[in-house]
């Protein structure tokens, strides 16, 4: 029954798509959303129903084999129910739902919406199919799905030149990734003679702590190519050309997650290997700090947006190298939350600016569309950690993890405390300069109320994303208890407690306030004159602020060095660290340069010239025996004669005369 | 010494027989020379089948050569009618004019 | 003496229709050269006490076969001169390597063997005779499938030869 339940609601999604598929473009938009939807809320209803089902069974995993799939291996295709997969499914379908719903009016306009419906609902199936499976290779194989349709996606307006080189980029870079999580399955599948999670882990002391290394860091790679961290991450803000509700599932909430969600499934392994700990937790830092100093200057709706995923996904593999895992997925579900919200409030607002994606261009917007500047203020609010927000709850337990962790993870705490500050700012500056102030262009100024089905989602999300953080606060350990079964070996850093606790979460909603408050004085009050501000602020002494002001003041050098000073950093994180130009002036150009190389020198000279060489002695051979095929009948017939003639004396021979 | 007309004698004008055939078929260009040719060779297995059947006193060479016989029939009617279908297109009866699938 | 002396005098006729039939230049004395081939091959299997085939043999091949060649060498034209000259570059020489193959082989054979094949089965001791009841009697019993499939061919003959003769450009009659 379980059994049932589980394959049919992991194949709703995809029955609708193959449905819709085929029958999609005789279909109205209508029925195309009614049965899509239809589909997703069968899957999404199945999956709460197992997941009751799991909580009355206390969360006991659960290992369900449908077929043996390669059987001299000891493949089988099988499907795991537990905590973990159970947070993963349920948010993916709802929030793939919530989407749907908001993809109505959003694609309503697009000649190819069954196309768009199909590969959304693919790509739901091929989600699931990652998180459910019970094996390392239905796992890849959902992780390939997943990379095909998120490709498929993103060039989802393939005539934009634009759109399909993004896709492009995020299927190769997305591949690179995919090449080490493939090494490190090979060396599981050596070590192990399995893929099954169940046998690895339960064998697992049979690793030492160098192989365990080697295989964790080979699932790093996978998993920051999947996740955007750092070396990899730039395909990730190209791939906003897609649609903005797919951007929203698939480049926010869901698919980028995967490398998060993997990391957690091998907690096991990676455990083993504090090494790769420190290194994921390192990078996914850094990752964080840069792509959020990056988006401080971009213009970009939706860019800002993907830059901010990019950060919060770097504070999730600096949970899950604090070794902080139950962290790490419950930022994992706020994150999809809040920023589902602010996506699909970026959607709305793009849907009624025309297109329009540069905040330059819009303001004011608080008063033409009320209900998408109030819900994506809460979502801008949660992001920036203020309690009692569900970013709040999250990224607190992240941050008090990696201080309670000591040592190395001290420093990586301050830069994490950096980047929140940076967030808040932001974030704060995004939504300053698309709601308030005064609407800059026609579009802004005649913009109206986003349409009903946008505004339910949005408030659906907007309601989550304020009360889906207490579902793990220091008070009630809801996402513990769930992974306490999945994580039964592994040695889970917890965060802290009592006054520890409260100090540290009063230094990190410091930092969102603080950053708020920044952006706010700077974007806010832009008009009026930041040193008449600070005349009149009330909190320092007066002495200094004369002599503040007169530091600053027009003809003295100070504001000049200052401001070029700024206005390098300035450019630097406008052009996102200039990362995309030195990446195509080196890998691009360089490997051009080397496969014209190639191309010229080793293929046409060496290559080819050999083959050709080799070719031309059949073809000599070919031109020298031409006249024996000379198409007279006669002349074949003698040798044939000849030969049956030489044939009857070798069998006479052979017998040394007659029988 | 008595000589006795054995069945080596018979297999020996059938096999001289069948090698004339054979030469013809090998040496003319006239298409239907060399098919009178190919009755010759077929006529040397006839005679073949015959004296085997009255060396083994068993009527099932005969009975063969009954169905050579149809069958170079059918031969000799298939093989006339190309025979003239080709000679109306191409006006000639000489086999080397119909070389066309030469390399 | 007799058979022997009767044997070698048939063989000397048989051999020199084949030679005529290789060597004559006029088709016309071809086929008569064939017909005389035929004929003294019919004469033979009579001696072999094969009657039936004899008279099959003159019926069919002497009688039916040998009409329908001289009247395609009738409508194709006797006058029609053929090149004797070989056109096909080292032709000649193969034929003549292997009508020498050949003849080496049955004089290989025929020494080896001391003029005496030693023949797989001996002689049966008694000479059957080739009347129509005795082949009826077998073709309709032990050879009756290869008899209807020989009937089939037969008629697919007659069909393909309708169609070779249909003239495709004039496709209204």
């Amino acid at each position: 029954m379980e059994a049932t339940i589980l394959l049919g609601a992991l194949l709703f999604p995809l029955g609708t798509a193959l449905f819709l598929n085929s029958a999609g473009k005789y279909l109205k938009l209508n029925k195309i959303t009614l049965i899509s939807s239809l589909g997703l809320l069968g899957s999404f209803s199945g999956f709460s129903m197992m997941f009751v089902l799991l909580a009355l069974n206390n969360f006991h995993s659960k290992n369900i084999t449908y077929f043996n799939w390669i059987d001299s291996m000891g493949i089988s295709f099988g499907l795991q129910w537990d905590g973990l997969v159970a947070i993963m499914t349920i948010l993916i379908t709802f929030l793939s739902l919530i989407i749907q719903l908001f993809s109505k009016p959003y694609m309503e306009s697009d000649e190819r919406v069954a196309r768009f419906y199909v590969f959304f609902n693919f790509f739901v199936f091929s989600m699931l199919l990652l998180v459910m499976a019970s094996n390392f290779l239905v796992l890849f194989i959902g992780w390939e799905l997943v990379g095909l349709s998120s490709y498929l996606l993103i060039s989802f307006w393939y005539k934009k030149k634009k759109a399909a080189q993004a896709g492009k980029k995020a299927f190769i870079l997305n591949r690179v990734g995919d090449f080490g999580f493939l090494i490190g399955l090979m060396i599981i599948f050596d070590l192990f003679g399995s893929f099954e999670y169940d046998t690895i882990f339960s064998n697992i002391e049979l690793l030492d702590s160098q192989q365990a290394s080697m295989i964790a860091f080979f699932l790093m790679i996978g998993a920051f190519g999947k996740s955007a961290q750092l070396p990899l991450f730039s395909w990730l803000p190209d791939a906003m050309e897609g649609p903005t509700p797919a951007s929203a599932l698939i480049h926010a909430a869901t698919m980028v997650t995967a490398g998060v969600f993997m990391l957690v499934r091998v907690a096991p392994i990676l455990n083993k290997a504090p090494q790769i700990l420190l290194l994921i937790a390192t990078i996914g830092v850094l990752t964080s700090f840069f792509s959020a100093f990056i988006a401080m200057t971009q213009f970009d709706i939706k860019k800002i947006l993907a830059y901010s995923t990019i950060s919060q996904l770097g504070y999730m593999f600096l949970a899950v190298g604090c070794g902080a895992y139950v962290a790490a997925i419950f930022h994992l579900i706020t994150h999809a939350f809040f920023k589902a919200l602010l996506f699909l409030g970026a959607g709305a607002v793009i849907h009624e600016m025309h297109h329009e994606q540069d905040i330059r261009s819009m303001g004011g917007l608080i008063k033409k569309m009320p209900t998408t500047g109030f819900t994506m203020l809460v979502g801008t609010l949660a992001i920036s950690g203020i309690p009692p927000l569900a970013g709040f709850w999250s990224k607190d337990e992240i941050l008090g993890t990696a201080f309670i962790s000591g040592g190395f993870y001290l420093s990586l705490w301050l830069l994490g405390l950096v980047t929140a500050v940076m967030t808040a700012f932001y974030m704060g500056r995004h939504w300053i300069y698309i709601f308030l102030g005064e609407g800059r262009t026609k579009d802004a100024l005649n913009a109206n109320q986003a349409p009903r089905l946008m505004k339910i989602s949005l408030i659906t999300l907007a309601i989550g994303s304020v009360f889906i953080g207490f579902i793990n606060t220091p008070f009630f350990h809801g996402v513990e208890k769930m992974l306490e079964e999945v994580l039964i070996n592994v040695e889970v850093t917890h965060s802290p407690t009592g006054t520890n606790f409260i100090i540290l979460a009063l230094i990190s909603v410091f930092a969102g306030v603080l950053g708020l408050f920044i952006s706010n004085i700077i974007f806010i009050q832009k008009i009026i004159n930041p040193l008449k501000q600070l005349q009149e602020f009330p909190f320092i002494p007066k002495k200094i602020r004369t002599m503040l002001v007169k530091a600053f003041s027009q003809g003295s050098p100070i504001p000049s060095v200052l401001k070029n000073f700024f206005l390098s950093i300035k450019r630097l994180s406008f052009n996102g660290l200039y990362l995309d130009l030195y990446g195509k002036r080196f890998l691009v150009d360089g490997s051009k340069s080397f496969s014209r190389f190639m191309a010229v020198s080793i293929d046409q000279l060496l290559i080819d010239g050999s083959i050709n060489n080799l070719a031309k002695i059949p073809i000599y051979i070919g031109k020298k025996m031409k006249p024996l095929q000379s198409g007279y009948i006669r002349s074949y017939l003698t040798v044939f004669g000849i030969m049956v003639l030489l044939l009857v004396f070798l069998f006479i021979l052979s017998f040394g005369g007659l029988i | 010494m008595e000589i006795e007309l054995t069945t080596d004698w018979y297999l020996t004008l059938a096999a001289i027989l069948f090698s004339l055939g054979a030469i013809g078929v090998m040496i003319r260009k006239n298409v239907l020379i060399m098919f009178m040719c190919v009755e010759l060779m077929l006529n040397a297995v006839n005679l073949t089948f015959v004296a085997a059947s009255r060396h083994l006193g068993s009527p099932d060479g005969q009975v063969a050569v009954l169905f050579v016989l149809v069958v170079a029939a059918a031969e000799v009617v298939v093989g006339l009618g190309i025979i003239v279908s080709i000679f109306s297109k191409k006006a000639s009866a000489s086999v080397d004019d119909l070389s066309l699938s030469r390399g | 003496m007799i058979e022997i002396g009767g044997f070698l005098l048939l063989s000397l006729v048989i051999l020199s229709g084949a030679l005529i039939v290789i060597f004559a230049k006029n088709p016309v004395h071809n086929a008569m050269g064939l017909v005389l081939t035929l004929l003294s091959l019919a004469i033979l299997y009579l001696t072999m006490s094969a009657t039936f085939i004899a008279m099959v043999q003159v019926l069919v091949y002497a009688g039916a076969v040998m009409t329908l060649f001289l009247f395609v060498i009738m409508m194709i034209g006797v006058d029609k001169e053929e090149e004797r000259k070989e056109s096909i570059q080292g032709q000649s020489f193969l034929v003549l390597g292997l009508v020498f193959m050949l003849v080496g082989l049955l004089t290989y054979v025929s020494i080896i063997s001391g003029f005496k094949w030693d023949l797989l089965f001996p002689q049966a001791g008694f000479v059957i005779e080739g009347k129509p009841d005795l082949i009826a009697s077998i073709l309709f019993t032990a050879w009756v499938l290869p008899f209807e499939a020989v009937s089939i061919l037969l008629i697919v003959a007659t069909a393909a030869a309708v169609g070779l003769a249909h003239d495709q450009s004039k496709k209204d009659i």
